[in-house]
């Protein structure tokens, strides 16, 4: 193309009503008219549902109907659609990248609801700075990268365990690191678990051996992460492993199952530090023990309380409080108090609740435990109970919710504080990851029903409870569920990623190195051209930051997708509007 | 590996050893959320699979909700991308709107799969969800999309986000009204026209199969009422005076046809022996296949009966008439006064077939002394020359009609309206055995005809050859015969005498087939001998039909029987095979007992009376007895019709398709298919409300389950706000009462559903937002906010003001004002029995398992676990796995689960398959 004479593009716009998420707030049909007369504007149509498979349709033939080069989907946000889009246009012939979404939901509609004048004028500003930036688009072409098909598991509890023998049964190679010197995470300390009241340990064992005995697995204990590089299909992780050696591995995907660490009360938290006073898992370990209960001193524990949601759904009164709910604990408390119940027949039992949790089919092991004796009262988290001890032993107030407000006193020969999860620290890891952390401090899945165990970094997904609290088979599950998802992506042999890197233009380019410092993926290289020295970007690399454009004094340097060209004409169109 | 091992032992003849391939690697039965996933991942590692839903799209229950919690995304937003994908993908098929009959495990451990696509009526490949179908489409049903709030059209496209967005037409089977009718006519659909105000298109349907409308609209004795479903409530829809109504109106405003003579397509000539309804309808259908039709009539005017048989109180001239006018207006050549002779003269007159239609115009004679006096006459030679015009003057004369049938009453009737002093019906049996409709008998009483049961004429007496009286026996009844009618048995010397001045004898009607006995096969009784399906006669090229072939039957039966006799014919000329072809499929008739049932909440609205002419004005001339109906009386008829069948069989949507997508003669079909692997995700069916009858659900109507409230509140929802149901008032107190069938043994389901505190916060969160205004409050026993962002999602529904109460709700009574006192324990504040009103109740039922998972294998292979979900084997470390190797169980099929939850599940399902899958591959 010729910049003396620009061949007029060709541009169709689609606005949607998104039902009435769009259309109840904005005018869309008046939208629909300001862009129309837009001078590279040959068709432009309101639409009930953008992404149903009719109105993809009627795009698809518009594309083909009026030789459409560009297209504007005014919808929703480009989480949502953009893949739905530009599959779309890839059917009709129309190079991916010249569709161009605006986003008149999210940023618009229900920003501005109530408001339909101006929401209708912002509207119309979004979609012309969308047909400008369409306007300037170019074709561009994914990059494809051949995928290892080898994984790195990152933990060997049960769900690592599990997730690296999904993955070697479907063919691909695994390597499992575990931080700890003993595989098996937390289930491995288990003995009873709820809700099939199979032995935790045995389990983690059974893993074990199939582990062992699988000829694609490698298991290293005592490993950790120190680095990632590479991308998608093709990382570069480098383990330090038993003293101090490191080991470097190429492989396709990485999945993070970390687990989690056990609430750690502090002193003095629901009597915390008092003697006879432990934590559930303190508690599960006296009960595998089989040696019977026994306080501090020795006596014969007649009378236990379970004292629930500690660490828990925090409120206010904790400096930094855990908000969320441990999930599994109210269930693994009730199933305690069966086990407990079997083996000291004639035991007391109180639970102290707030909700119980016992959700699904674990209702009826709350039912159970009700069977078995145990007595439950629900606490008020504004009158906490209250922890006291002394020479008889412990006592805890509580005042009871049913009874009231009444205030018992309830003298017990242990107290159980039945703690949650919390997430794991692992300062090392995080470093090499880099990946985010949601408010809970676990790690963040794109979207809890999208993509439920991806990051957002390609290639790594996250499974079991370093994701969020879970019990051992919901971690199992969550961790087969990212094996599928790293099969998908290694069985196919390649992944095609976005054409959005940088590029040099050599030209301009008179290699001062301010880019190279600037970059922080090692995307740049300097090469000779021509007889000069200039950079190049490694396409591989670059995740397309931008940040090497904005030192460079020559301004050679433009991200494709979001050229100089098309990020200006958006902000003419958008000015335009606002000089109206 | 358990699995493998058996799988390493093939013994017998497997599928696979026989050569067989599978076509697919995974079998996903069930197109939810799960059912998506669990393809999506397996499709793009690469596997071929075939996803089968029984509904006619994907996207299962998650794309009715509204929001879902805790990130409150839109429903449709997150699951239409998905709904697209699963569509496009090239490795997974979809086949939708179909249903597993069973799947078999063979020794080789192939799964062969029985499936049934249930007819959309509509070509997928053409329809392009335009929806003008929907436009068009006079009936209305629930719309189960929007959890039957609203309604929806029979055709119709399931719902705006469809994928693929295709249209259906609900057919349940043919309505017993269109299904009873000899002739096929659409009487479901003509209703559902003239309701809709589609009076013009209602007459053109008619057409379509019978042409002869406006006398059945008078003279039908209408078996279609006698099968309406809405008859065995408060009344029949009157059908037949709508068609009335229909054709009045039609007939005023087009004097003649809209159409002119359809195009001769076809060489072949076709002669109709015989003019009466048979005849016409014949010549009708047969001149619309484009043939040259010619009508041979011996008498001077065409009709036959409709001329001649039926009184003009009961069907006007003038209507029959333009009725034939339909007939002749398609070219067809009407001869009247011109006898046939033999059928060997039609054949050598160039005619290439023919049909005879002559009808049952002559009388049987009774046997007894004194019938060939003048005076005595059989009842067709009586009705052929008063109905044909020939004056006949009977006042102050007594006249006596012998006979019990229908073809007594109209003589005895005639003879009133002719001045007759008195007309006596002489009938052998009593009145309970007469042949003849009720309500003909009372017509005829009520005008003054005298009834004399229990005799029987012996001897007609006269004097100069001139009839002048009647000696008749005195019957009594005596055994059933083998009519099942209680036989008369003569009294011995019972005779007694009476002056009689004209005898019409009406005790029967023999065929006029006379002058062919000679050509085509007769039967004993004179009929012709036909092909019961094809009506061709013994000569190859004759057909026959009407009463020459059935003996004396119904006008809508002889108009039957010509439209069959024009498709075989056709076929016959194009020299196709007539064996095994079946002229009319209709569906079964839909069961009136499951019609009755599904709307059992419609409100009873009395049939509208039928209007008659006063009796001193009808005799006075030869007035039509039975008055039209009104055009608001006709509509308000037929809005009382129950759409039995759904669908009425209109056609306006066929018309209206601009992509010609519409197959009403689509049909089930059964395939089979061969299978690797199976995955179960058929997904949760939900609580009945009604299941707990204290709270109301079902009798009041401001009591709702959340999934209707989540309709309320979805951006494609019915009434754009969230309205109550009985006055469509905005509510401003709501009420929710958790754990409806969840926690319970008193309806047997213990579990706790998992979902339902999660989406009652939500939903409180979008009323809060809705509703500014509105209180909402949720009636508690656990609040199990359990999940990732759950609980945080609680505490931001408190601090948006919801109201909490620890209780558990005992009752909901209903105010005359529609609100509802909800009766509830009040666990925390102060304890005992408390009510509070509301003016909305939702209640949060639960997810229960959908037992039809357990049906798709025989005997009971695949183990339920002891809640009745899917069993996992070992649902700690083989997530997904079921009893039986290479089936799989995703999401909500094994137990209740949130939506991410699910979504976690079925992809561990889908990696369990592929290493299922790789085993197999590698033969271990």
């Amino acid at each position: 193309m010729s910049d003396d004479t620009p061949t007029p593009r060709r541009i169709g716009v689609f606005i949607c009503h998104c039902g009435g998420n769009i259309s109840d707030y904005v005018d869309v049909e008046q939208v629909r008219q300001a862009v129309a007369g837009e001078a590279e504007v040959v068709t432009a149509k309101t639409t009930m549902f953008a992404c149903s498979d009719a109105a993809q349709q009627e795009m698809t033939e518009a594309i083909t109907q009026d030789n459409l080069d560009g297209i504007v989907v005014a919808s929703c946000s480009p989480k949502l659609h953009l893949f739905t889009f530009r599959a779309m246009a890839d059917r009709a012939g129309l190079n991916p990248y010249r569709y161009v979404q605006a986003n008149i939901r999210e940023q618009c509609s229900w920003a501005h609801r109530g408001e339909m004048p101006a929401a209708t004028a912002k509207a119309t500003a979004i979609v012309r700075a969308a047909v400008a930036r369409a306007e300037a688009s170019e074709p561009l072409a994914t990059m494809r990268i051949e995928t290892q098909p080898r994984a790195l598991v990152l933990g060997a509890g049960v769900a690592g365990l599990r997730a690296a023998l999904a993955l070697a049964d479907m063919g691909l190679t695994v390597t499992i690191a575990e931080r700890a010197q003993r595989p098996g995470g937390w289930a491995a300390t288990f003995g009873r678990t709820f809700a099939r009241d199979r032995s935790g340990a045995e389990m983690v064992e059974e893993l074990l051996r199939r582990v062992h005995e699988h000829e694609h697995i490698t298991l290293f204990t005592g490993a950790e992460l120190i680095e990632k590089s590479g991308s998608v299909g093709d990382f570069t992780a480098v383990l330090r492993v038993a003293n101090g050696d490191t080991v470097t591995l190429n492989v396709g995907a990485i999945v993070v199952a970390t687990g989690f660490q056990d609430y750690q009360p502090t002193v003095g938290e629901f009597g915390w530090g008092l003697p006879d006073v432990v934590t559930l898992p303190q508690y599960k370990r006296m009960l595998d023990a089989g040696q019977g209960l026994h306080r501090a001193d020795g006596r014969p524990v007649k009378t236990v309380t379970f004292l629930y949601c500690v660490g828990s759904r925090q409120g206010e009164e904790v400096e930094r409080p855990n908000r969320y709910c441990s999930r599994y604990c109210c269930t693994a408390a009730c199933h305690a108090g069966i086990v407990s119940a079997e083996q000291a027949p004639g035991l007391h039992q109180v639970h102290l609740f707030r909700d119980m949790r016992t959700y699904g089919k674990y209702e009826l092991l709350y039912e159970e435990a009700q069977r078995a004796g145990a007595v439950f009262l629900r606490w008020d988290p504004e009158e906490p109970p209250v922890v006291a001890s002394d020479a008889g032993g412990l006592t805890v107030r509580v005042k009871d919710r049913l009874l009231g407000g009444e205030e018992l006193e309830i003298p017990t020969d242990l107290l159980v504080l039945v703690t949650g999860m919390v997430p794991r620290e692992n300062a090392t890891l995080l470093n090499a990851l880099k990946l985010p952390l949601g408010g809970d401090g676990f790690f963040n899945e794109i979207h809890p029903k999208l993509r439920p165990v991806e990051t957002v970094a390609n290639g790594v997904f996250i499974a079991g409870t370093a994701q969020g609290p879970k019990t051992i088979a919901e971690s199992v599950a969550s961790s087969l569920a990212a094996v599928s998802k790293t099969a998908a992506l290694l069985l196919k042999g390649y992944v095609d990623l976005e054409p959005f890197v940088a590029e040099v233009d050599e030209e301009r380019c008179t290699w001062c190195g301010k880019c190279l410092d600037a970059c922080p993926y090692k995307a740049i290289e300097k090469v000779a051209v021509a007889g000069k020295e200039v950079a190049r970007i490694i396409p591989a690399l670059c995740k397309g930051c931008g940040g090497c454009a904005l030192p460079c004094a020559e301004n050679a340097i433009d991200v494709k997708g979001y050229t100089d060209e098309q990020v200006l004409g958006m902000i003419d169109a958008l000015l335009e509007e606002a000089a109206e | 590996m358990a699995d493998a091992a058996k799988l390493a032992v093939v013994r017998g003849p497997s599928t696979s050893a026989l050569g067989l391939q599978p076509s697919y690697d995974v079998l996903v039965v069930g197109g939810g959320i799960a059912g998506m996933e669990s393809a999506l991942t397996l499709g793009d590692m690469g596997y071929k699979v075939l996803l089968v839903e029984k509904e006619a799209s994907v996207g299962g229950k998650m794309i009715l909700l509204s929001k879902v919690f805790p990130t409150l995304d839109c429903a449709s937003c997150i699951s239409t991308p998905k709904m697209a994908a699963t569509s496009h993908h090239p490795n997974i098929t979809t086949l939708l709107y179909s249903e597993i009959e069973g799947i078999s495990r063979d020794d080789g451990g192939l799964f062969r799969v029985r499936l049934r696509r249930k007819p959309t009526f509509v070509d997928w490949a053409a329809c392009t969800g335009c929806g003008e179908c929907e436009i068009v489409c006079t009936v209305a049903l629930p719309d189960e999309f929007n959890a039957d709030l609203v309604a929806r059209r029979a055709t119709h496209i399931a719902f705006p986000q469809a994928v693929p967005k295709k249209a259906v037409v609900d057919r349940f089977g043919t309505s017993p009204c269109s299904f009873t009718c000899p002739a096929g006519v659409k009487a479901h659909g003509y209703v559902s026209l003239v309701r809709a105000g589609k009076y013009d298109e209602a007459f053109r349907l008619h057409m379509e199969d019978a042409p002869l409308p406006g006398s059945l609209s008078r003279a039908c004795y209408a078996p279609c009422e006698g099968e309406c479903t809405r008859g065995t409530l408060e009344g029949t829809v009157p059908i037949r005076a709508i068609k009335r109504f229909m054709v009045d109106r039609y007939y005023a405003a087009h004097p003649i046809p809209e159409y002119g003579p359809s195009a001769a397509t076809r060489a072949e000539r076709v002669a109709v022996v015989g003019s009466g309804p048979a005849g016409l309808s014949a010549a009708y259908h047969l001149a619309r296949r484009g043939y040259p039709v010619t009508v041979f009539e011996a008498a001077p005017l065409a009709g036959g009966m409709l001329r001649y048989a039926i009184p003009a109180y009961r069907l006007p001239k003038d209507v029959v008439d333009r009725d034939i006018l339909n007939v002749t207006a398609l070219g067809v050549e009407l001869r009247t006064g011109t006898p046939v002779g033999s059928l060997a003269a039609l054949r050598a007159d160039g005619f290439a077939a023919a049909y005879l239609a002559t009808g049952t115009m002559e009388g049987y004679a009774l046997g007894v002394p004194g019938e060939d006096l003048d005076g005595v006459m059989d009842c067709m030679g009586f009705l052929k020359r008063v109905n044909g015009g020939e004056p006949l003057d009977l006042k102050g004369k007594t006249v006596m009609v012998v006979g019990g049938g229908n073809s007594a009453i109209d003589p005895a009737r005639m003879a009133v309206r002719l001045g007759a002093a008195k007309v006596v019906i002489q009938y052998r049996r009593s009145r309970t055995e007469m042949p003849a409709h009720d309500w003909e008998i009372e017509a005829a009483l009520e005008e003054g005809v005298e009834l004399q049961v229990l005799h029987t004429p012996v001897r007609f007496l006269g004097e100069g050859g001139r009839l002048t009286a009647v000696e008749s026996l005195t019957m009594r009844l005596g055994e059933p015969d083998a009519s099942g009618r209680r036989a008369p048995i003569p009294v011995e010397g019972s005779e007694t005498r009476v002056p009689v001045d004209l005898v019409v004898l009406a005790i029967g009607l023999k065929p006029s087939t006379g002058s062919f006995a000679s050509e085509v096969e007769l039967n004993r009784n004179g009929t012709v001998k036909v092909d019961a399906e094809t009506l061709q006669t013994s000569l190859s090229h004759v057909f026959a039909g009407g009463d020459a072939v059935t003996g004396p039957s119904m006008i809508v039966q002889a108009i039957g029987q010509g439209k069959r006799a024009a498709f075989y014919i056709d076929r016959f000329l194009r020299g196709e095979a007539l064996a095994g072809v079946r002229f009319d499929e209709p569906l079964p008739v839909v069961d009136k007992a499951e019609v009755v049932a599904r709307v059992a909440n419609i409100t009873p609205r009395p049939a509208a009376p039928r209007h008659e002419r006063p009796v001193a004005e009808r005799l006075a001339a030869m007035a039509e007895v039975e008055l039209p109906v009104s055009e608001d009386e006709a509509r308000q008829g037929a809005a009382r019709c129950l759409d039995c069948g759904g669908c009425s069989e209109c056609h306006q949507c066929v018309q209206a398709c601009p992509a010609h997508a519409f197959h009403f003669e689509m049909r089930e079909e059964k395939a089979e298919e061969l299978v690797r692997s199976v995955i179960v995700s058929t997904g949760f069916k939900l609580f009945d409300g009604r299941k707990k009858p204290l709270l109301g659900y079902g009798r009041f109507p401001n009591v709702i389950n959340a999934m209707e409230m989540d309709r309320l509140l979805a951006p494609t929802r019915p009434y754009n706000t969230v309205l109550r149901p009985s006055d469509g008032k905005a509510p401003d107190n709501i009420a929710y009462v958790l754990c409806t069938g969840s926690r319970d043994c008193t309806v047997d389901h213990r579990l706790c559903s998992r979902v339902c505190c999660m989406y009652s916060l939500k939903q409180a969160q979008l009323i809060l937002g809705a509703l500014p205004l509105a209180d909402v409050t949720i009636y508690y026993m656990d609040i199990r906010a359990f999940g990732k962002g759950y609980e945080e999602f609680f505490q931001q529904a408190r601090g948006m003001g919801v109201t909490f109460v620890k209780g558990k709700v005992a009752q909901v009574d209903e105010r005359p004002n529609g609100n509802l006192t909800v009766t509830y324990e009040d666990i925390e504040g102060g304890g005992g029995k408390r009510q509070m009103e509301h003016d909305l109740v939702v209640l949060s039922v639960g997810l229960l398992p959908n037992r039809d998972a357990l049906q798709l294998f025989p005997g009971g292979q695949l183990e339920a676990d002891p809640n009745s979900y899917v069993r996992e084997v070992d649902e700690d470390l083989e997530p997904g796995r079921t009893s039986i190797p290479g089936v799989f169980v995703a999401g909500t099929a094994s137990a209740a689960r949130d939506i991410p939850d699910t979504v976690l599940h079925a992809g561990a399902a889908a990696a369990q398959t592929a290493a299922y899958l790789k085993r197999m591959e590698e033969g271990r």
